[in-house]
């Protein structure tokens, strides 16, 4: 991928965010138009529903793109990404546990999640020294393993929170208990850890015996990522569940259009995962309505066809 | 590059991985304007010891020392500011360019004009000008194996370990990369390499490391180590001695017969 017009590539894509906010704004059961909603019914929707909602989504499709662009880098793995490592699904085990013990906590929900994450990136990275087909094969079954664990306490959690739980198995934007402004903070600082650490990733594209040779120290660049990793799950599994596939699509995609540098890649990542969930979560509060389909349907039925084709190409 | 000419020394070096012995006591001093072949069968420890050499293996026994002063007291990015290492072919997957691998093989991370020309220039030593632009992973093994030796010639360090430099490539590259070896060596660098050919060996080496396999290493120079018995016994083959003086590996006898 050449390095000519990436200020074109970029203004394109800041374009493509205006739109996706615009029709975030006007999708859903109700189409307003967001210029020249005068009624207070129609404002609130916009301005109280439909806006925190969009930033929510924004801000949880960058993490999970960010996410996804790390876990890529850090186990040498085009396809790896938070939901199909199951590391999403440790994170959601983490928080439905906390949620148990401490119903009334949403900082308790975090810590797990956090907890979660990091222990499923752990048992990952196990695997992931047995070699790279064992990788993904280990991920998917410790993905069907959490789903198990979280259906196990649905069945013991009180009816109260069951509906909250249930949401966490395909990812639900609609009852986010992290407020919007710490969401947009975190995305801000999850891209610029990113972004200081840009030189040590590119360099970790090469391998680890590539990337230790020109000088970059291995066993802290995998803890800082790992942490970094972690906590971007997490936030974004306590936002809004498990949503799957984000941060293997985003990647993929914007390596092809902004190449593979991580100053370039890791910004338009955390852009373009937003305009995706963003989307996403439109037609999933559209395409039924007054229903709405959980968003994890629609970036599974985008987010498979490309995870099998990135498969077939491998092969 | 510095103006003290580089040095790389092992003293007692013992070097175990798992159960197996690789190194026994291995005892070298390199210089600037030298040039050092490691030689010995496959899986015997050659690559471990370059690892080693390079900070990246931790040593059972004994010390590397690069310039005078002990590798345990160098950080990652230190070592890297004097010693370039070149192993296997990094992966395509992530879709690099040749331009951008090289630009990860470059100190400073400003990419400046400076920077591009010197990029350039390496390309051109590699005759890699066409294919600057293209990703990795549509090049062919040799190509790719030019791009590692353009990343070496970007980077301003006085120290090469090169493990199979002239794995893949064509044999009017092999010649070509052996005389670039030398012309870096008069300008003053130290290099080590892990070579398979004899003759190459024969041809470019002043010093010789000879690793056996099982724990046994031999390090003196050329001259002394490069005979038929002691090559034979190492290498576990029957070398033929040319009447020059060259030894090559044997391969009369694999002609299909005349009938």
């Amino acid at each position: 991928m050449s390095e000519r017009n990436l200020p074109a590539r970029f203004g394109g894509l800041l374009l493509i965010l205006a739109i996706s906010v615009l029709f975030s704004l006007a999708a859903g059961e109700r189409w307003l138009n967001p210029f020249s909603a005068v009624d207070v019914m129609d404002q609130t929707i916009l301005w109280e529903l439909r806006w925190p909602r969009l930033l929510t989504a924004f801000t949880v499709g960058g993490l999970l793109a960010l996410a996804g662009a790390w876990f890529q880098v850090m186990l040498g793995n085009a396809l790896a990404e938070p939901y199909v490592l199951g590391v999403a699904g440790s994170a959601a085990v983490g928080a439905v546990v906390m949620l148990a013990v401490f119903p009334e906590s949403n900082l308790g929900m975090s810590f797990g999640a956090f907890t979660g994450a990091a222990v499923g990136i752990g048992v990952v990275m196990f695997f992931a020294r047995l070699g790279p087909g064992r990788l993904l094969l280990a991920g998917v079954v410790l993905a069907a393993f959490w789903s198990a664990v979280i259906a196990l306490m649905l069945a013991l959690l009180p009816q109260g929170k069951l509906g909250l739980a249930l949401g966490w198995m395909l990812g639900d934007l609609s009852s986010s208990v992290v407020p919007v402004s710490l969401l947009l903070l975190l995305w801000a600082l999850a891209l610029a850890c990113g972004m200081l650490l840009s030189r040590s990733l590119d360099r970790l594209l090469l391998g680890e015996a590539h990337a230790a040779a020109l000088g970059v120290d291995i066993a802290r660049l995998r803890w800082m990522l790992l942490f970094a990793a972690s906590s971007a799950t997490a936030v974004a599994v306590t936002a809004a569940g498990t949503i799957g596939f984000i941060g293997l699509v985003i990647p993929h995609a914007m390596r092809l259009v902004f190449g593979s540098l991580h100053r370039f890649m890791l910004p338009a990542s955390a852009i373009g995962g937003g305009v995706l969930l963003m989307l996403a979560d439109s037609g999933a509060r559209s395409v039924i309505a007054p229903a709405e389909l959980p968003v994890g349907v629609i970036t599974a039925f985008i987010g498979v066809p490309v995870f099998l084709w990135l498969l077939w190409k491998k092969a | 590059m510095s103006a003290a000419s580089p040095t790389i020394e092992a003293r007692d070096l013992v070097l175990r991985r798992g159960e197996r012995e690789l190194i026994r006591g291995l005892n070298f001093h390199l210089q600037g304007g030298r040039i050092t072949v490691i030689l010995g069968p496959n899986g015997a420890g050659k690559s471990s010891l370059l690892l080693a050499l390079s900070g990246m293996l931790d040593v059972t026994a004994g010390a590397v020392y690069l310039n005078e002063k002990p590798l345990a007291a160098y950080t990652r990015s230190d070592i890297a500011d004097v010693l370039a290492w070149q192993g296997d072919v990094p992966p395509g997957e992530f879709g690099l360019t040749v331009d951008q691998r090289l630009q990860l093989a470059m100190c400073s991370g400003l990419n400046s004009d400076i920077d591009q020309e010197k990029r350039l220039a390496a390309c051109a030593a590699q005759d890699l000008l066409p294919l600057c632009q293209r990703s990795l992973a549509t090049l062919s093994s040799g190509e790719r194996q030019r791009v590692e030796l353009a990343a070496l010639l970007v980077r301003d360090c006085p120290i090469w370990l090169l493990d199979e430099p002239c794995a893949h490539l064509d044999i009017r590259h092999q010649v070509a990369w052996l005389h670039s070896m030398r012309d870096k060596a008069n300008g003053g660098m130290a290099i080590i390499a892990v070579l398979h050919d004899v003759q190459q060996a024969a041809a470019i080496a002043d010093d010789v490391i000879l690793v056996y396999g099982d724990g046994r290493v031999r390090s003196g120079p050329a001259a002394d180590l490069l005979i038929p018995d002691i090559l034979d016994d190492v290498l576990q083959t029957e070398l033929r001695l040319m009447e020059d003086g060259v030894l090559i590996a044997d391969y009369s006898g694999t002609k299909m017969p005349d009938l």
